[in-house]
């Protein structure tokens, strides 16, 4: 019984030393990784499309932690809207974009507070699909451009390239919903 | 014989109790999650601790000659139509500022460097804006609204790199009178730090180095004053140094380049993401290792930092 209750304490220890090795190996990498502050995907409401039919498409972004992405509608003329831009396509035109509604911050270099996107951002976009499109597969090209801040600097504005790949199929084929808790966040008018 | 009737209510023997492995089991467990939050609280400590005494002490201790390097020289115009060269400067101690007027930080420290230019112009200081911005435009009209009292010009990637690379604004460069870089901070700072880096530099002598020169500040990784080479920033590569290689070479290493793609979401091939986009990290990284292989391959005996 001895024994066991030594044991047990020995892998206890042992545990709690991998833990504090790793916590400190996560701290020493905290300075030097900076992966991209935002990171985004599309994702569409179905997983095909009909030709001359709307379609949705969802673009979820992801704010690193500690920055902040400005509001499509800034608070300040001077600052850089976030905005989704859809290459112009023979197959597929927008009807409309949907974008959040921000978060006031208050942030030290600003007198007033901002309204700005942190974390997940999703903006909705719904297109029309043409009139007389063959079946097969396509590609919609798109960027969510943004310029990201934290605290106390900047970083230049950039965007994210996106390659929406959309799968038309004859009208006698059904459309199943995909994503629906992603789609049920955005009002599409 | 006497029958013996058995003892009523005599007490029963009483057992000793089982030592059972879980007796008392909250003690040992309590002390173990005690000592994990500790541990957390200390390796967090450790990080703060490294990051804003040890870090900063170990710099100054280890400042040689090579930690303060020539500040590059650039020619640009401003935006009221002068040239403006770093070097008409020389003797003079600077203060140059990358920022950008979509930029909040960058806006905020604008104020107290109108006021720093004000106090020390005459003892031989000045501040130069550089401004990221793509049009002057804006910058114009900032530049009226706030009264700025310093040269302002339109920079351009190829200085930024040449000054390591703007990994965010506002990026200040602090110049001594002997043409060197002695501190550089990325981010909006209290302008206390500034003026007392301009103090101490505006009293060193123009003809030796501030060696007893001391940033003043927290200091981050990423002000680590580091130069861009001007051979990897102005190659038909982008970022990649081919001044070792013959032009026969260079071009069939653009055909290596050509042939493989980078793995950026740009989906181009090195080459073309090296020349479309400058600060793709990994098509220069890829690049730079092809260029370690092929020379290697070559058998030049060449090698690249």
């Amino acid at each position: 019984m001895q024994t066991a209750k030594k044991r047990d304490l020995r892998h206890m220890r042992m545990l709690l030393w991998g833990l504090v090795l790793t916590l400190m190996a996560m701290s020493l990498g905290w300075a030097q990784n900076k992966s991209s502050v935002v990171e985004a995907h599309a994702v569409m409401a179905t997983d095909a499309a009909h030709a001359n039919s709307p379609l949705k498409l969802a673009v979820l972004a992801q704010v690193a932690a500690g920055y902040h992405i400005n509001d499509h509608k800034p608070s300040l003329d001077y600052l850089i809207p976030t905005e989704l831009k859809v290459d112009p396509s023979d197959q597929f035109t927008v009807s409309n974009v949907v974008y959040p509604k921000g978060t006031l911050k208050k942030f030290a270099f600003s007198d007033v507070p901002l309204s700005v996107y942190e974390g997940t951002v999703v903006v909705g976009t719904l297109l029309q699909a043409g009139k007389v499109i063959p079946p097969g597969t396509y590609t919609l090209k798109a960027k969510f451009a943004y310029q990201a801040c934290n605290d106390h600097a900047c970083l230049p504005p950039t965007s994210v390239p996106l390659n929406v790949t959309i799968k038309v199929v004859p009208r006698n084929v059904p459309l199943k919903p995909v994503e629906s808790d992603v789609f049920q966040r955005i009002k599409f008018e | 014989m006497e029958e013996q009737t058995p003892i009523e209510n005599a007490p029963q023997a009483s057992k000793a109790p089982e030592s059972s492995p879980h007796e008392n089991p909250t003690a040992p467990k309590s002390k173990l999650l005690a000592g994990a939050l500790l541990s957390v609280v200390f390796v967090v400590g450790l990080y703060y601790v490294n990051r804003y005494w040890i870090a900063p002490a170990v710099r100054a201790q280890t400042k040689t000659e090579g930690d303060h390097p020539l500040a590059p020289e650039f020619s640009l115009t401003d935006i009221t139509g002068k040239p403006l060269k770093l070097s008409d400067y020389q003797g003079k101690v600077v203060m140059l500022d990358f920022w950008a007027t979509w930029c909040g930080p960058c806006r905020i420290e604008i104020p107290s460097f109108i006021e720093l230019q004000k106090r020390y112009a005459a003892q031989g200081f000045t501040l130069i804006g550089i401004s990221m911005d793509d049009s002057s435009e804006a910058v114009v009209d900032f530049y009226k609204q706030f009264q700025m009292n310093y040269p302002v010009a339109i920079g351009n990637e190829r200085l930024g790199e040449l000054y390591g690379g703007i990994p965010g604004l506002p990026v200040t460069f602090l110049i001594g009178r002997d043409g060197r870089i002695y501190a550089k901070h990325v981010g909006a700072y209290d302008p206390s730090v500034f003026e007392t880096e301009i103090k101490e530099l505006l009293a060193a002598s123009p003809a030796d180095e501030a060696k007893g020169f001391h940033q003043a500040g927290p200091f981050f990784q990423e002000d680590k004053i580091e130069l861009g080479n001007p051979a990897a920033i102005d190659s038909e590569v982008p970022g990649i140094d081919l001044t070792k290689l013959t032009a026969d070479q260079k071009e069939a290493f653009k055909k290596i380049l050509a042939s493989k793609q980078c793995p950026c979401p740009c989906k181009l091939s090195l080459l073309k993401c090296r020349q479309v986009d400058r600060q793709c990290p990994f098509s220069r990284k890829l690049a730079q290792e092809q260029l370690d292989a092929f020379l290697k391959e070559k058998g030049s005996g060449i090698t690249t930092k």
